[in-house]
This record gives structure tokens, sequence and C-alpha cells, in this order.
């Protein structure tokens, strides 16, 4: 590597991209410095894009907000809007690694990261987000579902990246669930994890149901046979150990150092049980 | 190099036993001026680094160097061939080459040494070194290991793959099963456990002018490393100096040689350039030693009336492929193995297996946090055959002062178990259990489980447990201690300015310490075995006692005092009660000749008077200790249901440490083990597999951060030791040994799940309690 | 390729050459000799070599050199003030919120950026902002000790 360089514009940004193709993009850097030191990664510029005005940042566009894909996590678990419009992502970021890290890494490293125990993932799965692309020609969005397509593998063209997500406001969810099974409290890669956003009706039936799984498959899990099958029930432990049954054959999970795949199809149905509690309260 | 600390601190006054005194090492500490090993640095300094074989059994064909050699910026790149010495390193048995020269043995072994101009160079040069390895079969499981046939370690060991093997019998034996009521067994696996100190291997090293080497190094073993760098590659031991900063934590990994003899043997090739030599967080990992692995058999046989009767174990420890410390951690695990009870008669059998596995050590608590793992828990088993509380069973069988342990060792010290368990049973975290256990939440459940803890200290009755210490007044009027023992964070080194301090009536801001250096201090064993204050601070008192005297005698003389019966020491000076007249200690520093200021004394601790009936070299490797601490420990979990994860929410230890000298430094000795033992009964999971290691780093080697450490409350039980400098006894292991039985007991208290492997990962747990197969 | 770069640590100037792949941590260990700021697993997961940037914590093993450019950097040695030391350094002395001491001034420099935005923590909010520094001799007990007996110390002003 022979250069870091610090944009302060975009448009300063395509210049470095189509002077080197090798030029690599970084935000946060927490991922990219591990691979750099462990030799994973060799490329021969490193351009920083958190100086660039333009993709920091929460915006409130009226029906959606936009968050820049340099904001920090720190910065959205400060932010009065995310944390009233989309508690279920200020749940996840609050136990995403360290607080230092949290002041250094930002939501697009994590997307593009794309691995499937990033945190912020299983949230923006549930909150149905979509990815804003641009390139020095042209600004595409598409779901983030479809952006990430495997473990560190997303859809980024040639001088492209990510200027930020777009999250739809869906004030009719009134419960909104975050729960990471780790190896200790804090500071923990996710063994499995789970985002819930559902609405309960005044009865106690469930009206909709965005669910997804972290750490269970080589992207983040959304199951529609898991969110249909609890349409029209109410949040208790029967029930929901029933369908736990449903997720268990829903997700794909691997063994790996830190958990068996047997443990994390089990503890990804399991998670559902929790929000017997939220029957009551939210 | 060898500086003197200094002290600054805030409060005035004479140091005293008893006090909470600030460390001495805090402000350096606090201020980052402190210069550990990792911080030494040098504008012509030369990084070094070392080549594994990264294959656990095989034959070395061939090492091709000659690419690195011919690279930029490479100094140069040394092997076996370089080595003049024994290129054989070790502490009990010298089986470990510094350099591989016909085989690896596990994947950590070095085989070539780099010289670099920078660190960059030296990663690339490290890459371009090509190894013809013939693979060979390894061996990874303990009691494989020792079946005919097995592939063998160390073809020239006599006994195949047995580096130690020991039975005790005392009583009847087995025979005494016969006329036992109650009869428990249990299967246990505890697994490595890494030390993961902050600061990895590291040192940094010279060749001066004269031909000597100088080695800094982060170590708990200055003098011995010295006898073996000079021995492995053939220096005299006149021209070896290691000198020991405070370490960045070592818990028994820099008991021995780590970074030492490739340092040595690197400064022999760098034209006199310093070298520095700093581990990686992976290789520090996966060359490093750790604790041992075990497999430990338990039988347990009582009256119905819960009267221990008989004892059987079996215990295998896995070393790894060198000796490093493991026959000695198996021996006081065995001599640990039926714990601080009364059991008439046992059989145990242990062996210290090779594999190639990575090396297993020294580690906080040396063999007995295994043992109690299982004994504990088999106490808890046997509690529930019988329906009897759990607490109870051990007051009954608890040893007293006078009695012997199942392998007819003489409690002759202090004995205070009884009274750590009493502790426990008055305190509201079990006088409160039901209400606390009954008060869980939702998807909870709560237990409360105890462990009962006894620890040896000390070499054992062979090997010689000395020290010397040797003190100074100062012209300049300061006192200054010769440390030689290491201090690697337990505070020892501040609990020597203490002692001498109080002696001498001085304030901390007079005391000056010389950490260990084999050129200036004088050898006193390593620090390690809960020895350190104990045996160092006793020949410290002996040598703050000569120089008190000889202050008092020389102000007697320059004040015409007719003896010193009116003299006093007060900090800064010495004082005639009966006149008032005073001189300052910095002119009795000036008038006093080198000789007639300088106080050495010597200790040797006490060993175990039994005559056992064991072999010498059983003895030789430890079994016989007379002074022991103890404990007892409460856990009180929450276990969630959906996860399986257990959280200690609060935890209680009493301690049977003889006089705390500093209560501060006694909590922290106490609260430091207690999370270390938790890391190892919760957390901690080094995985291995077929010999190489899947955990090597601290984002996939777990141990506890803040959040997940309980509160934890340090009980001192003060009985006096009356062979204890101001009756105190070592308390830097004890603790490690009650977490892992006594969270597996609250386990088993709040969910009727019995955990007979370690770490009881949230994993393991939910399997348990599903009741399905444990991977 | 080196890079001449201008780093503002502890209120000095340094101008410094660097390879573009240095980390912050390496440069200021190596190159400003600010030893004080530790390598404990050069991996982002044990804080040991935390720094302030601009006030808020940062590890310094997973920043390079030069993106701290124009950023004002904190070290542990720039916490004590003409010889006098900061409440926390205090604290911690006092309190015996240290024993080995390597991951001490990553502790005290999180603690101080914790501290700067939350003077009053609870004991649980504390433990929470402090997970990121692993320490392996305390169990952490007198170091959370340490920091609120801190905050007594420091009232309002910091």
């Amino acid at each position: 590597m022979t250069q870091v360089l610090l944009p302060r514009a975009l448009d300063e940004l395509w210049d470095f991209l189509e002077e080197d193709p090798n030029t690599a993009v970084y935000s946060g850097g927490t991922d990219l410095l591990v691979n750099l030191r462990g030799g994973r990664i060799n490329p021969s510029r490193l351009a920083c894009l958190e100086r660039i005005e333009e993709i920091r940042g929460v915006r409130d566009a009226g029906a959606a907000v936009f968050i820049g894909a340099a904001t920090t996590h720190t910065h959205l678990l400060e932010n009065s809007l995310v944390s009233s419009e989309f508690p279920v992502l200020t749940k996840a970021i609050r136990v995403l690694a360290s607080p230092a890290i949290r002041n250094m890494g930002t939501i697009g490293g994590n997307i593009v990261n794309a691995s499937p125990a990033g945190d912020t993932l299983p949230p923006l799965y549930a909150l149905d987000a979509e990815v804003e692309i641009v390139s020095r020609k042209e600004a595409k969005r598409m779901p983030v579902s479809d952006f990430i397509v495997g473990p560190g593998r997303v859809r980024l063209g040639a001088n492209e990246i990510v200027k930020g997500v777009w999250i739809r406001k869906a004030p009719e969810f009134n419960v909104r669930h975050f729960e990471k099974v780790g190896l200790r409290k804090s500071q923990a890669c996710a063994v499995a994890s789970l985002a819930a956003a559902l609405s309960l009706s005044e009865g106690g039936k469930i009206e909709r149901a965005r669910l997804a799984w972290g750490s269970v498959g080589p992207t983040v899990v959304r199951s529609a046979e898991v969110e249909e099958a609890l349409l029209g029930r109410e949040l208790e432990i029967q029930m929901l150990a029933e369908v736990a049954r449903l997720v268990e054959r829903a997700v794909s999970p691997i063994d790996d150092v830190r958990a068996s795949a047997q443990y994390r199809r089990i503890v990804a149905g399991r998670l559902l049980l929790r929000l017997a509690e939220s029957g009551c309260k939210n | 190099m060898g500086e003197v600390r200094r002290h600054k601190r805030h409060s005035e006054g004479a140091l005293h036993i008893g006090a909470s005194t600030p460390r001495a090492d805090a402000y350096a500490k606090v201020t980052g001026a402190e210069k550990f090993a990792a911080d030494y640095y040098s504008s012509d300094m030369v990084w070094a680094g070392v080549k594994r074989g990264a294959a656990p059994h095989g034959v070395i064909k061939g090492i091709f160097t000659d690419e690195a050699c011919k690279a930029p910026g490479v100094i140069a790149v040394l092997t076996h061939r370089d080595i003049r010495g024994s290129n054989r390193q070790g502490v009990v048995r010298k089986d470990q080459p510094v350099l591989a020269d016909k085989k690896v043995r596990h994947c950590g072994d070095a085989v070539a040494l780099v010289l670099a101009e920078d660190r960059e160079t030296l990663l690339r040069a490290l890459d371009l070194i090509r190894l013809d390895l013939e693979a060979l079969p390894g061996v990874f499981d303990v009691e494989e290991a020792l079946k005919d046939g097995a592939p063998l370690v160390h073809e020239d060991n006599a006994g195949g793959n047995t580096l130690l093997e020991a039975h005790i019998q005392t009583g009847d034996g087995l025979t005494a099963f016969e006329r036992c009521d109650e009869v428990i067994e249990g299967r246990f696996e505890t697994p490595w456990q890494e030390h993961a100190y902050l600061e990895t291997e590291v040192g940094w090293a010279q060749q001066q002018n004269d031909g000597k080497v100088v080695i800094v190094a982060s170590t708990q073993t200055p003098f011995r490393d010295r006898a073996e760098v000079a021995e492995a590659i053939g220096l005299d031991l006149e021209q070896v100096r290691v000198i020991a900063p405070y370490t960045g934590g070592a818990f028994g990994g820099k008991d021995g040689i780590t970074v030492q003899t490739l340092l040595a043997l690197a400064a022999l090739h760098s034209n006199g350039r310093p070298v520095k030599m700093w581990w990686e967080r992976e290789e520090s990992f996966i060359a490093g030693t750790k604790r041992h692995p075990t497999r430990l058999y338990y039988r347990l046989g009582a009256k119905g009336d819960g009267v221990l009767h008989a004892l059987a174990a079996r215990l295998y420890f896995d070393t790894g492929p060198y000796d490093h410390l493991g026959g000695v951690v198996m021996t006081l695990a065995l001599e640990h193995a039926g714990g601080a009870y009364r059991i008439p008669h046992a059989l145990l059998d242990a062996w210290c297996v090779y594999t190639n596995n990575p090396i297993g050590g020294a580690f906080r608590a040396f063999g007995v946090t295994q043992v109690t793992a299982a004994m504990e828990q088999m106490m808890d088993m046997l509690a529930a055959r019988l329906d009897m509380d759990p607490l109870e069973l051990r007051l009954k069988n608890a040893l007293t002062r006078g009695e012997k342990t199942c392998v007819g060792v003489t409690l002759t010290g202090s004995t205070g178990l009884v009274e750590c368990l009493e502790r426990v049973e008055r305190h509201p975290l079990r006088t409160e259990r039901y209400a606390w256990k009954a008060a869980a939440g939702p998807f909870k459940r709560r237990g409360v489980g105890i462990a009962a803890l006894m620890h040896a200290a000390g070499y054992g009755t062979v090997v010689p447990d000395y020290a010397n210490a040797k003190i100074e007044l100062t012209p300049e009027g300061k006192i200054r201690i010769y440390c030689g023992v290491v201090d690697m964070g337990q505070g020892n080194a501040s609990a020597n300015a203490q002692i001498a301090g109080s002696i001498l009536n001085q304030n901390m801001d007079s005391m000056e310490l010389v950490l260990p250096d084999t050129d200036r201090t004088l050898p006193s064993g390593s620090a390690s075995a809960s020895r350190c204050t104990y045996t160092f601070g006793n020949a410290l008192i002996g040598a703050a006692e000569i120089l008190k005297n000889r202050i008092l005698q020389k102000a007697a003389d320059l004040l015409m005092a007719p003896s010193t019966d009116d003299l006093t020491l007060a900090p800064g000076k010495v004082v005639n009660r009966a006149t008032g007249a005073q001189i300052p200690l910095s002119r009795l520093g000036r008038l006093m000749a080198e000789s007639e200021r300088t106080a050495i004394s010597h200790f040797r601790a006490p060993v175990a008077k039994d005559r056992l009936d064991v072999t010498d070299e059983l003895r030789l490797h430890g079994l016989g200790h007379a002074v022991i601490s103890y404990g007892a420990h409460l856990a009180a979990v929450e276990v969630d249901e959906i996860t399986g994860a257990v959280e200690v929410v609060s935890y209680l230890s009493a301690t049977d440490c003889g006089r705390a000298l500093n209560p501060q430094i006694y909590e922290q000795q106490i609260h430091g083990g207690i999370c270390q033992g938790l890391g190892f009964a919760l957390f901690e999971d080094f995985r291995v597999e077929q010999g190489t290691v899947k955990s090597p780093d601290l984002a996939t080697y777990i141990i506890p951060t803040a959040p997940d450490t309980p509160n934890m409350e340090s009980l001192p039980v003060e009985l006096h030791e009356p062979t204890g400098p101001f009756g105190l006894k070592g308390v830097g292991e004890i603790a490690t040994n009650g977490p892992a039985p006594a969270v597996a007991n609250a386990l088993a208290d709040a969910c009727g799940i019995r955990m007979f492997r370690l770490p009881m990962t949230p994993e393991r747990v939910l399997l348990a309690l599903r009741g399905r197969e444990t991977r | 390729m080196k890079q001449a770069i201008a780093l503002e640590v502890n209120g000095d100037t340094y101008e410094v050459l660097v390879s573009p792949n240095q980390t912050l941590l390496e440069v200021l260990r190596e190159k400003l000799g600010l030893t004080g700021t530790k390598k404990g697993c050069d991996l982002g997961a044990c804080g040991a070599c935390t720094v302030l940037l601009d006030g808020a914590a940062y590890l310094s093993c997973l920043m390079l050199a030069v993106d701290a450019v124009g950023k004002k950097i904190v070290t542990i040695e720039g916490l004590s003030q003409g010889g006098e030391l900061h409440p926390l350094q205090k604290s911690f002395v006092e309190l015996g919120g240290l024993q080995c001491g390597f991951c001490t001034p990553g502790i005290i420099m999180t603690a101080k950026a914790v501290l700067d935005e939350e003077p009053q923590p609870t004991e649980e909010s504390l433990k929470k902002k402090m997970a990121g520094n692993l320490c392996r001799c305390t169990g952490y007990k007198k170091v959370l000790d340490s920091i609120m007996g801190a905050t007594a110390r420091m009232g309002g002003e910091r």
C-alpha cells in the first residue's frame, strides 16, 4: 500500500478511484485494518470516506430517514430520530462491539462488510432498508437483502460506493425487539441474533411481523413462512414455541469456532420466546 | 536499564503493616511512564522474529533460508546449526529445543530466527523461509498417547509418552470402598486456559563490548533464565545478565523461557546492536504455554452420615510436547486431589503425558484449579445423594490443624477452612438464598453454589524455596530494597517497601526499589507458587532488622549516646528520645561504609516433615507442602433458559490469608483470581483441533469483560500463620480455584444439570438443559 | 513510500515520516516515543491502545496514522498537567485500580471519555462503557471503584 487518501467531497473521491482502480475505500476501518494486518487484502491505495460530508449524518426525509454511510455507530446511538423511529436499530447498535469501535465504525462499513454477524444487519433487514449506491454518473437504490449476496459479498460495481441507507418510518410497529446471543455480555460476535418488528392490535393479536436473524446463515435470514405463521396470533409462549420449530427449519447455520450449527439453530428459534415478555408491554 | 524505582505519594507518615497503602508502582503506571519490557526501543535496534513449524508433528528434512538471507534489510537468519550450546531448555527436564533440529513437535515450535532492520522486513523474510517437513502422525489425546503403538513425541524418552506418573495409596486404598454406604463417580474434562496477559512475550537484548549479553525480558524467573540461556546457547553464566521489569501480566505464562534464549542468540549475531522481539498475540497463543487440560476420573465414598471414607482418582495431564513444568503441576494437583478433607483411604494415580498439542505449563494455581473443579463438584454430588446441605457436608469433613490430608501431609500451619466456611454460612448471600432464587424472572433460573479450597505455597520438600533479601541505606538517606522476586503485577515489590518501611519506620517517599536483575539483586527464586511475599518478605524482615540495628548503632556513636536504647528511627532520621537530638539518615548514609549500610538476609521456607511413602522423583517434583491457604467461595448465578447463558450475579469469597499486610493488595489478588476462575468456568474455551489452535486471538478466545464480572466480596479470615512474615500467607493463586466448582454447583442448584466439561458455555448449558449430547 | 504528516499529540505538533499502512499506535510508540499507549492485540479486541481523538475514545491499533491528521490526539502522557495527576489517575492510585498496569493507560483514557460525556454514571452504565477494555489482573472491581471514586473528586470540573 502506497498512499492513504482523505477526500472531502464525492467528486474528489471519483477522481481518486478513476486514477487507480486498485484504490480501496473504507469508512471506519475497524475491519479493514484487521484484514490489512492479516495480509488478506493488499490494495495499492486507500481512500477514507469519513471526511465526505455528503455521506455523513442522519436526515429526516418525511416518510423515510436517510442515514449516510459514513455515520458512526455512536452518532446513530445518540440520534433521537433514529432512536424514536427505529428503536430496534438502536438496540442492536447498543450491543455492537465496544464503545471505541462504535466511535470508529460506521453503518456503511457494517453493510458493505456483509458479515452474517454484522449487528446492524438484522434490524436493517427487518426494517426493509434500502441501500443507496452512487457512482460519479448515477445513483440507485436496492433492498439491503438484494445488496448483500453472501458473507463479505455485495452488489457493488467498480467506482461505486454505498452512499447510505433509506429506512421508511413504520410507526405501526409497536413491538421492536433485538437480542444478540454472544459468548459474553459485551464485545461479543453474534452467535445468533434476532431483530423483530411487530404490530400488535389492541387485543394483543399480531397484525404485522417482520423478523430477521443474524449469524444463522450466509446472510441475514428472513422467513415469510415464519412471519405469516405469527399473524393473527397472540404473543404467548406455546405459540412461540411452535413457530420456533419453523425457525429451526428456515435457518441454515454452520459450525464455527464460536458455536455449533445445532446450537445456532435451536437458539434462533428460542429467541422468539423472549417476545412473550413483550406481549404485555411496549 | 536497571533503573531504581522512586515513588511519589500524596500522604505522609511511616509505612505500617495492615494499611492499604497505595502501591509503590501505581504512579508510574497511571501516567504511562512505567517502562515495561515491551517499551524498550532504540534507534539502532534490530527486530527479531521466529519462523515456526506450523505443523503438529514432523521430521525436519530441510530449512531453506537463502532467499530470506538475501532479502534487503535482513541481518541474519539463524537455525539450530548456529547454536553452540545444548540447544535445549526446560525447567525440570530440558527437552525443548531453542530452535528445532530433528523434529517439530507442536505447531508453535521455533525453527528459524530472523534479524531484520524493521518489522515489515522481518515479516517478509519469515515468509521467504521454506521448511521441508515430513509429516508424522500426531498424538492429541492423553489416554490415546499412553496406548501401545501411539506415535512417540520423544523417541528417546524411556517412559514412551509418559513424562511422569505417580501412584499414592493411603489407608486401605480401594478396598475401603467396600465399607462405604454411598459411592459417587464422575469424569471431568478441563480445557487449556490461555494466560492472555495484555503484554505478550517480549524482550530486548544487547551484547556489550565485553561479550556479556544483557537481556531485559518480561519474565517471572530472571535467575533461572540466566542459567537456561547460558547453557542452551553456550555462554558462561557470567556472560548473561537478565533484568526483569514489572511484567504486563504473567500468571505463570512467563515462569520460564519465552523470548529470552532466542533474544540472546540474536544478540550474538547483531553486531552489538540491540535486538527486540515481541510476540504477536497469535504467536503468543500458539507458542506460549497454557493451563494443562486434564481428564479426571473421580470416585468418592462416604458413610451414610456424610463422613468421607475413600477416594480414588485417576488424573491425566496433557503437557504437550515438553515438560516445561508439567510434572510439577501434576504433582501439586495430586497433593490437592482430595481437597482439604479428612479422607482416611485413598488411591490416587496421575499421569503427565506428552502430546503434539500446545505446551502445558504453569498457570496461576498450578494444577489445583483442575482437581478442585472436580473434587468440589463431587462433594455437591455426594451431598445431593445424601440429601445433605453441601456446606454442612464440607464442615463435617473439613480438616483442622494437626490432621492429615488424604495424601498423608500433616497440616502444621494455620488451618482456617472451617472459619472460612462459617463466614460464608453466615453471609446474606447464603442465608437469604431461597428468597433470592424464588425471585427469578421469566425464562430465568437461579442457583447458589459453594466450593471449599486449599492451596499450598512454595516449592515443596526437595527444591529449596529460599530468598536472599538485600537492603541498603543510600548515601542520600533513602532505603533501597534489592528485590529478588519479580513483581508481575501482584504488588509484591510494593509489599517489600511496606515491610521494610514499617520496620525502619520510613514513609514511601524514602523507599527505593531495585527490581530483579541478576547483576544487582540476589537470587530469590521465581515469582510463582504464592511464595513471593511469604518467602522474600521473611528474608527482607531479617535484612531490615540488621540494617535497623546498624543504623541505630552508628547513630548512637555519632550522637555519643551510651547505647541504642533511647534511639528510635523516624521518617528521614534517627531521634534520641532522651535528649531530643536528631541525625538525618542522609548524614548516616554518607558516614557509613557501603558494607555497613548494606544488609543481606536469607530465608528458606519450611516444608512438610511427613515421611510420605512416595518416590524420590515425586518428592523432587514437590510433594509435601507446609504453608497452606484456605478459602470458601459462593456463587449466585442466573441461568437464561432461552440461550443457556449463565450470569454470575454475586460472588463471595472468604480466604484464610494469614495476616493481610496490605488489605488493598489482598483484595486485588482475590478479585483477579476469581475473575480468571470465572473465565475458566464460563468463557475460556481454547480450541485445538489435531494440534492446531482454532482460537488464536482475543476475538475468538473469550475472556471476561467488565459487564461479565459480578460484584465480588472478598472477606479476609486473618488467622496468624506462625511462619509467615507478620503472620502472612500467600494468596496469589487460591482464589482461581473456586469459581469453576462454585458456579457448576450453582448451576446444578438452579436447574439440576451437572457440567462435567468446562467451560460451561451457553451452548453446553442449553444442550444439557435439553438433555442432548453436548459436543 | 513514506508520507510526511503532522500529528497533534498532547498539544504538541509532531512532524513525522510514516508509511501509509502504519497505525497510529505504531507511530505513537515507535516514532514519538510515547510508549504509555500499549499494544495488546493489534486487533481492536483489548482496548490497551485507547487514545482520545477530539475527545472520543479511539483504538489506535485500528487507525492509520495518516487518518489521524487534523485531530487532537491525547494519550496517557498528556493527561496529567504540569506534574499534577488527573483526578482519575489519583483515584486509580489510591483505590488500587491497577495491578500489572499494562491495560491501565487504555482504561484511564476510556474512563476519561466516559466521564467527560457522563460525569455521574451509574455502576451499570459504567460497566457497559468500559466493556471494550480487557483487564486480566483486577477482575474490574477496583477499576470501576476507581472511576466512581474519580467522579466524586471531579465534581463539576473536568
